[in-house]
C-alpha cells in the first residue's frame, strides 16, 4: 500500500513538473511578447504624435470645438488622446496575444470575442464623441445666429438641435453595440417622427396667425434693422 | 513665381503686353456692373490730370467669362483710345486696361492676389486698390493715394474720410484704438474699400503663405497694413473726402462685418505676436490732406432696439460669454445689463477690459473662434447705445477728444492683455 501511494504521488509529482515545464516557456514567451508589445506601442505612439504634430490636429480640434469638450472631460488635448490611445491598443493587443499563447482553455475563446467586439466598442465611442462634438457646436452655432438676429426663443432653438443630436448619437451607439437594435431603431423613429409632426401640427394649424406674424415680422425685420443701426465701418 | 501657379493664360498674355508700369489701379468688379465703367472713367480721367509722364495700367479683376462687368471692362475702349481728352490735358502715354477672369466669384482675398501678382510682374512702383461700387470715387481721391507713394516714397497709404459722427463707431471704438494701443501706429481705417502700396509692399505680402486664411480672404487690407508696419515699411494715410454708404459686398450686418473685421484684427495679433507682444512701440502716422473730419448731420438709428438686443444677448450667451470673459469682467457686465435704459453706461475701461478678454480668449482658443468673435456683437452693441446716448449733443471736437480717451485706456490695459494672453487657459464646464 505504500508503495501504491508513493507511486501514486510520483506520478502526480511528475505530472506537475510536466505541467510546470510545459507552462514555463509559454509563459517566458508571453512576457517576451507583452515587452515586446510595450517598446512597439511606444514607438508608434511616438510616431503618430510626431505625424499629427505635423497635421496640426490640435489647431483643427481647437476650431470645431473638440478640445473644448476633452478639457471639460479632464481629458488631454487630441494629438496626445490619439497617441496614448494607440499606445494602449497597441499593447493590450500584444498582451492578448501573449495571454493566448499560454494555452489556457476557455481563456482563448474569451479573448477571441473580446477581440471580436472591440471595434465595436471604438466605434461606438467614435459615435458617441463626434456626437458630443456636433451636438455642442450646431447648438451654439443655433444659439448664437438666434440671438444676433433678435429671435424671441433662442436657448428654446438651441436645446432642441442639442437634443435631436444627441437621441441620434444614443441610438446610433446602442445600435452600434448591437444593444436592443430594433427596440432602438423603433422608439427613435417614433418618437422623433412624432415630435416632428406635432411641432408641424402646433405651428401650421394651431398658430397659423403666429406663423403669420412670424414670417410677416422676418421679412419685414430684416430690411428695418439694417436701417435701425448705424454703420460700423 | 508663386503667381504662375494662380494667373490664368490670358491674364499673362495681356499683362506682357502691357510690359513696365509706373502706376498700377486694381479693382474687383464683382457685381458692380453699374459702376464699373464710371470708375474707369474716373481713373482714366485721374492718370490724364495727375500722371501725364507714367506709365498706367488699370487691373480689373472680375468673376468667370460670363461676368458682364470683366466684359464690358475688356472691351471698353479707355478714354484715349476713344479720343476723349480731359480738356487742356495731353496724356504722353497710354492707359492700358487689364481684365482678369477669376472663376467663379472671387473673394477680396483673390483679387488682391491677382493685383499684387500683377504689380509685381509688371514691376509697378505704386500701385493702388479702389472699389468701383464707391460713390466717392473721384480723380482726386485716385491721385491722393498713388501720390505719397509714387512722389514721397511711401509703401502703405490708408484713407482718412468725412464722417457722420454717429457712423463708423466700431471703427472709432474697436479696430482703431486697439490697432494703435498693440500695433503703435494710428491708422484710422485699417479696414477700407480703398487703399495704395508699394511695389515692394506688394512683393513682399505675395510671397507670404496666407493665401487660404479665412482672415486674408474676407478682408485683406488689414493684414497688408500690418505687414508694412512688422517689416518697418512707411505708412501714412490720405485725405478722400466723404466716406461712402455701404450698398454691397461690405455687407451692413453687424455680425457679419464683425467676423470681417474684428476677426481679421484677432487673427493678426495671432500670427503678429512678436509685432506688439513684448514691445511698446509707438509711431505716429503723417497725414496728406486734412485730417479725418466729423459732420452731424442727423440720423434715424433705433436706440431702443439696440438696448434690448444688448440685454437680451448677455442674458442668453451667459454661458458663452462666462467661458469667454474673466469673471470679474463678466459680473460687471452683468450688473450693468440690470441698469435701466435711461442710466444705462458702458464704460470705456470695462468696454476695453472685454475686449481684451476675447483677445486673449481667442488666442487660447476657449471656444471655436468664429463663435466667439460672434458673442461680440451684444456687447458691441451695449457700447454703441452707451456711445450713442452719451454723445448725442456732443460736438465732433468733443467726440474726437473722447476718442482719444478711450486710446489711451486701450494702451494703459495692454499689460493686463499680455497677461491673460500668456496665462494657461482655465476650463469652465
Amino acid at each position: 500500500m505504500r508503495q501504491t501511494i508513493l507511486r501514486a504521488l510520483e506520478q502526480v509529482y511528475g505530472n506537475l513538473v510536466h505541467m510546470i515545464a510545459e507552462f514555463l516557456p509559454r509563459f517566458l514567451v508571453m512576457l517576451i511578447i507583452i515587452v515586446i508589445g510595450l517598446l512597439v506601442a511606444f514607438v508608434l505612439k511616438y510616431i503618430l504624435r510626431a505625424l499629427l504634430g505635423l497635421t496640426k490636429l490640435d489647431r483643427v480640434s481647437d476650431d470645431a470645438g473638440a478640445s473644448r469638450v476633452l478639457r471639460m472631460a479632464h481629458l488631454p488635448p487630441m494629438t496626445e488622446l490619439l497617441s496614448r490611445s494607440i499606445f494602449w491598443v497597441t499593447w493590450i493587443g500584444f498582451i492578448l496575444v501573449g495571454l493566448s499563447v499560454l494555452g489556457v482553455a476557455g481563456l482563448q475563446e474569451q479573448i477571441s470575442r473580446l477581440f471580436q467586439f472591440l471595434p465595436e466598442v471604438f466605434v461606438a465611442i467614435l459615435i458617441l464623441f463626434l456626437g458630443a462634438v456636433i451636438a455642442n457646436f450646431l447648438s451654439r452655432t443655433a444659439l448664437l445666429a438666434a440671438v444676433n438676429a433678435g429671435h424671441p426663443s433662442p436657448k428654446i432653438l438651441s436645446w432642441s438641435i442639442r437634443f435631436v443630436i444627441w437621441i441620434l448619437a444614443i441610438s446610433m451607439t446602442l445600435e452600434e453595440l448591437g444593444v436592443a437594435r430594433r427596440t432602438v431603431i423603433s422608439a427613435f423613429s417614433i418618437i422623433f417622427g412624432a415630435t416632428m409632426l406635432g411641432l408641424a401640427i402646433a405651428f401650421g394649424l394651431g398658430g397659423q396667425d403666429l406663423a403669420r406674424k412670424c414670417l410677416e415680422r422676418y421679412l419685414g425685420d430684416t430690411k428695418k434693422k439694417e436701417e435701425k443701426e448705424p454703420q460700423p465701418l | 513665381m508663386a503667381e504662375d501657379v494662380f494667373l490664368s493664360d490670358d491674364l499673362l498674355r495681356q499683362l506682357m503686353s502691357v510690359g513696365e508700369v509706373d502706376l498700377l489701379v486694381g479693382m474687383s468688379s464683382l457685381h458692380a456692373a453699374n459702376t464699373v465703367s464710371h470708375a474707369l472713367d474716373e481713373i482714366e480721367e485721374s492718370f490724364q490730370r495727375n500722371f501725364v509722364r507714367q506709365r498706367v495700367v488699370i487691373v480689373n479683376v472680375g468673376g468667370g467669362d460670363n461676368d458682364e462687368d470683366s466684359a464690358r471692362a475688356k472691351g471698353h475702349d479707355n478714354l484715349a483710345e476713344k479720343g476723349v481728352r480731359v480738356p487742356g490735358i495731353t496724356s504722353l502715354r497710354t492707359s492700358h486696361r487689364v481684365a482678369a477672369n477669376v472663376p467663379g466669384s472671387p473673394s477680396p482675398g483673390i483679387a488682391l492676389r491677382t493685383i499684387l501678382a500683377a504689380a509685381d510682374l509688371l514691376r509697378a512702383r505704386a500701385c493702388a486698390v479702389v472699389s468701383p461700387a464707391a460713390s466717392n470715387l473721384t480723380p482726386d481721391s485716385v491721385a491722393n493715394l498713388l501720390r505719397p507713394v509714387y512722389r514721397e516714397k511711401f509703401d502703405f497709404v490708408a484713407p482718412l474720410y468725412t464722417r457722420n459722427k454717429y457712423q463708423g463707431l466700431l471703427a472709432r471704438n474697436l479696430l482703431y484704438p486697439m490697432s494703435r494701443a498693440l500695433f503703435g501706429w494710428g491708422i484710422r481705417e485699417l479696414f477700407s474699400e480703398e487703399w495704395a502700396f508699394s511695389g515692394r509692399l506688394a512683393a513682399l505680402c505675395l510671397n507670404q503663405d496666407v493665401w487660404h486664411e479665412e482672415a486674408i480672404q474676407a478682408r485683406p487690407e488689414a493684414w497688408m497694413a500690418i505687414s508694412a508696419m512688422a517689416s518697418d515699411f512707411r505708412c501714412c494715410q490720405a485725405f478722400l473726402g466723404e466716406k461712402s454708404q455701404a450698398t454691397k459686398g461690405l455687407g451692413r450686418d453687424i455680425v457679419e462685418v464683425l467676423r470681417q473685421t474684428v476677426g481679421t484684427l484677432f487673427w493678426c495679433l495671432e500670427t503678429r505676436q512678436s509685432l506688439w507682444l513684448d514691445s511698446g512701440r509707438s509711431q505716429s502716422v503723417p497725414t496728406f490732406g486734412p485730417a479725418h473730419e466729423l459732420t452731424s448731420d442727423p440720423t434715424d438709428l433705433d436706440r431702443h432696439r439696440i438696448f434690448e438686443m444688448f440685454r437680451s444677448g448677455v442674458t442668453e450667451l451667459e454661458p458663452i460669454l462666462s467661458s469667454i470673459l474673466d469673471p470679474e469682467t463678466h459680473s460687471e457686465i452683468k450688473s450693468i445689463v440690470s441698469l435701466e435704459e435711461g442710466k444705462f453706461r458702458f464704460k470705456s475701461g470695462l468696454w476695453v477690459r472685454t475686449l481684451y478678454d476675447f483677445a486673449a480668449s481667442y488666442h487660447h482658443a476657449v471656444i471655436n473662434r468664429d463663435h466667439l468673435v460672434q458673442a461680440l456683437a451684444p456687447l458691441y452693441r451695449g457700447m454703441t447705445y452707451s456711445f450713442l446716448a452719451e454723445h448725442s449733443d456732443s460736438s465732433p471736437a468733443e467726440m474726437e477728444t473722447a476718442s482719444e480717451t478711450l486710446c489711451g485706456e486701450f494702451e494703459l490695459q495692454k499689460p493686463y492683455l499680455m497677461e491673460r494672453w500668456k496665462a494657461k487657459v482655465e476650463v469652465k464646464s
